[in-house]
């Protein structure tokens, strides 16, 4: 699973620098391509990496692990630290807008003469496809961004041709083992609407307007999900320890066996590896009816 | 002269004072006497002037509520103990009226190295008052007073928590301000030492004074008998010295 | 009454050294901040930078100094000398060695304050942050009031109100929280405190209210010994007490309000500075507050410079850094005035 995921994201990059070098930008006098770029995201680091910018950056954030060639470091994506970014000298700042101050940190580095990228964390695909520009046109790869754009759309398309299901079944999509949960108005949660999976965290939508309720066991039974989907199966959860749970081994998607483990962190990424995700989901509903 | 004329104090619905009439002469010692809850205290506070009350209480002329141009020295029964405060700072605070708050002038140290020895406390100086005993407590709150070079000093049950001999030496202390001057007012339980010390007594029961006069008068007195709900046997010693005490057996 | 033996063998209630020495302490300690941090500075070229001189720094170094380390360090001073000196007033009200600037529901009130803005509208509300704090603080500490009902000076029944205020706040902090998942990771980090950005702007408007609320409070110092004692002894030294704890409640509060408004809930100062500064001269007067104010100002910037330094690149809140140090500090000092073992 994983292997095929390197492997294409390897090929991707391999593809866009081909491309990128035939399709050359000339550098603006007013707007120079960025040379020294710090990115303080790990959905940013992957896209830069993939979109051609690999080059440019010279220091990335401590969780931004993948690509695993990225020059990760200490610095943190969400207590940024002005002063030990500047010690980088960098000539661009990609900055998380979930971080904390994030505006007066941008305030201050642009005193410093900085120029900073705000990163908003897309919450739907097209936006996913904006930022993925954006990131293009800041570091002067817009030719590379087109390319992992178009690449992502070809990859979405097929999987959901082959996964979408013709009528909507029921999943549960576990964060943690006290039943958070993620509804349709979050990321991950779009992404299994695509497939038409029914969501049984959306009724309980109104208990944390962020998309994160938590569900009672109780409710959960008696909803019954053909599938669950585990985002912490890198915890230990597994199907043998939901089953354990009380009440839990008549749910269907236990008896069925539909327990699927999601991998870490793709799932919460939203860079180019969001199209392997989306493959991910269609061949694991496969087999599911 | 403090005048106490038709005096009343009520908190809420209960009375605690009702129609106190006396007069206290400057330069001697008065003492409050009576059972629990007869309003001794409330009685002290007012002559402090830390207490409203309807009626009026007048020292030379003047009423007491509120008026700080007197300059009256208070002893607590139960006071508060600032944790890590040492004696000297303790006994200092006595001069925080004359000196102003915050200032602290050559003269006023000097007293109050004066007064820690007269009450035997300046070995102690740099302890702790939290960690005082009972009767070097009692020394510390007279020391304090003392410092403060007042006109009238009250004192609330004095006497109370400590030990026959600490009783002495504390009551011994007191009565080196009447050499001064100083008119002292005090509530005891303990009749027998107020009859030892105080030139006049008043007798309060249930908020009323019951009976007020020189020491010997009132020791003797049937309205002492009826403040105690004839409770107590008054004994003469050789030396004319009056001794009070309870009755053992209360089968009435 | 002549004296027998040593006469005036008293020391003097206050030496006025020391405080001399804490404001040179709070100057040499700020220079070294600023001095320090992940970039290196010339040590030189920031003291001409500082007095104006020529061959100062330059460009993006000049920037550095004076637009992010100096109103860093000057906030971390400000909100130092705001708590310590709370803290101490709040101790002497409440005769109590354990109270600190919190107490009567401020910092609930914050939090609540703090965790509304956050929750309203995200980050159009963020800027709108420390008002809100500040009004909860302050709200806070007056229903506390306005609920100990006619003792309302009272000690002790000021006491059980603030803690029945913030309890409630708390409650109704968390339940928005839980509510609004988004807004926890914001929350926690305001919690722990942080002087990541100050600018100018923060820095100006805090030292307005701290130094107004520093000056009510050091002009009252003086009387303040009083409220250590009871109501009757204070009266007889010639001190208004209720009066007294109601302006040093409400200027204390003030303090602390400003304080967390600007940089969140920093814990330890309030509690440690007093002691220590208690602990060392040896005297719990309140003459000392100024004194307390300088160390807890000194205290806070050193706190800071640990913050930046001492995990760099990563930023260690300064809660952490306050609770480390100060509580085995704190250790000390009850243990050597026996509190403990009182």
């Amino acid at each position: 699973m994983f292997k095929n995921q390197t492997g294409s994201a390897f090929r991707i990059a391999l593809l866009s620098l081909a491309l990128s070098l035939l399709s050359f930008a000339p550098a603006d006098a007013a707007n120079p391509t960025p040379k020294r770029i710090i990115s303080l995201s790990p959905s940013a680091t992957e896209t830069l990496f993939a979109i051609g910018a690999g080059a440019q950056v010279i220091a990335v954030d401590d969780l931004s692990n993948f690509p695993t060639n990225a020059p990760i470091t200490q610095l943190s994506a969400f207590n940024p630290n002005v002063e030990a970014l500047l010690n980088y000298k960098p000539d661009l700042i990609i900055l998380n807008a979930d971080a904390t101050k994030a505006l007066d940190i941008k305030t201050a580095l642009e005193k410093l003469r900085i120029k900073v990228f705000l990163e908003r964390a897309p919450d739907n695909l097209s936006r996913v496809y904006q930022e993925i520009s954006a990131l293009g046109r800041a570091t002067g790869n817009v030719a590379g961004a087109q390319n992992v754009i178009t690449d992502m759309k070809t990859k979405i398309k097929a999987a959901l041709k082959s996964g979408r299901k013709a009528r909507k079944i029921s999943f549960f999509h576990e964060l943690d083992n006290t039943l958070y949960s993620a509804t349709s108005d979050t990321f991950i949660g779009k992404v299994y609407k695509d497939f038409n999976l029914a969501n049984i965290a959306d009724p309980a939508a109104s208990a944390d307007s962020a998309g994160y309720p938590q569900l009672q066991s109780e409710y959960l039974i008696k909803a019954n999900p053909r599938i669950i989907f585990l985002a912490d199966a890198q915890y230990g959860e597994s199907i043998k320890t939901l089953a354990k749970r009380p009440g839990w081994n008549k749910v269907s998607a236990i008896t069925k066996k539909n327990v699927i483990a999601l991998p870490e962190d793709i799932p919460s990424r939203w860079g180019p590896r969001l199209a392997d995700f989306y493959q991910f989901i269609a061949t694991s509903i496969a087999k599911i009816a | 002269m403090i005048k106490v004329t038709d005096l009343s104090i009520r908190f809420g619905s209960r009375e605690i004072l009702k129609d106190i009439n006396v007069e206290i002469s400057d330069g001697k010692w008065t003492c409050l006497v009576g059972p629990n809850g007869a309003g001794k205290t409330t009685f002290l506070r007012a002559l402090l002037g830390s207490q409203s009350y309807s009626g009026s209480i007048t020292d030379d002329g003047l009423e007491v509520f509120r008026n700080h141009h007197r300059n009256v020295a208070f002893v607590p029964q139960f006071p508060q103990i600032p944790i890590g405060m040492s004696v000297s700072e303790y006994v200092a605070l006595g001069r925080s009226k004359r000196d102003g708050w915050g200032n602290e002038s050559k003269h006023s140290r000097n007293l109050v190295a004066e007064i820690l020895q007269i009450t035997g406390l300046f070995g102690m100086q740099s302890q702790y008052v939290s960690q005082l005993s009972g009767g070097e407590m009692q020394r510390a709150l007279i020391a304090r007073a003392l410092v403060q070079e007042p006109t009238l000093i009250l004192l609330d049950e004095p006497t109370s928590a400590l030990d026959l001999h600490h009783q002495i030496a504390v009551l011994n202390n007191i009565e080196l301000l009447k050499e001064r001057g100083v008119t002292i007012i005090s509530t005891m339980h303990d009749i027998t030492l107020a009859a030892m010390y105080a030139e006049k007594i008043i007798v309060m029961y249930e908020g009323k004074v019951l009976l007020d006069g020189p020491s010997d008068q009132v020791i003797h007195s049937p309205q002492l008998q009826e403040a105690f709900e004839n409770r107590i046997n008054v004994f003469t010693l050789d030396s004319g010295r009056p001794v009070i005490v309870a009755k053992k057996d209360l089968k009435n | 009454m002549k004296l027998k033996g040593n006469e005036s063998a008293l020391s003097p209630i206050w030496n006025w050294k020391i405080t001399a020495l804490s404001f040179a302490l709070l100057f040499f300690v700020a220079i070294l901040a600023i001095s320090f941090g992940p970039v290196p500075l010339s040590f030189q070229k920031i003291l001409r930078t500082l007095f104006g001189l020529s061959g100062g720094l330059t460009g993006q170094e000049r920037t550095l100094l004076i637009d992010l380390r100096l109103p860093r360090a000057l906030l971390a001073a400000l909100v130092g000398a705001a708590l310590a000196t709370s803290g101490a007033v709040y101790q002497t009200v409440f005769r109590n060695p354990l109270a600190d600037p919190y107490l009567l529901g401020a910092a609930a009130g914050a939090g609540l304050g703090a965790t509304i803005a956050i929750t309203s509208a995200g980050a159009d509300l963020y800027n709108l942050l420390p008002i809100f704090s500040f009004i909860g603080a302050i709200l806070a500490v007056l229903v506390s009031f306005f609920i100990s009902g006619k003792f309302f000076a009272e000690p002790n029944s000021l006491l059980l109100s603030g803690i029945a205020v913030g309890s409630f706040a708390t409650a109704v902090q968390t339940y928005l929280q839980q509510r609004n998942s988004s807004s926890l990771r914001p929350v926690y980090s305001w919690i722990l405190g942080e002087l990541t950005v100050a600018n100018w702007q923060i820095v100006t408007w805090s030292a307005i209210y701290i130094l107004i609320a520093l000056t009510i409070l050091v002009t009252v110092s003086k009387q303040l010994d009083g409220l250590m004692l009871t109501d009757d002894e204070a009266y007889s030294l010639g001190i208004n007490p209720n009066r007294l704890r109601v302006i040093a409640v409400i200027a204390a509060t003030l303090a602390t309000a400003t304080a967390v408004s600007a940089s969140g809930l920093i814990g330890f100062v309030g509690i440690v500075v007093p002691h220590l500064v208690r602990g060392i001269t040896h005297r719990v007067t309140n003459r000392g507050l100024l004194t307390i104010a300088l160390v807890g100002a000194s205290f806070l910037v050193l706190a800071d410079l640990g913050a930046r330094t001492l995990l760099s690149p990563a930023e260690l809140p300064i809660g952490v850094i306050t609770a480390f140090v100060g509580a085995p500090f704190f250790l000390v000092v009850l243990r050597k005035k026996r509190l403990v073992t009182q």
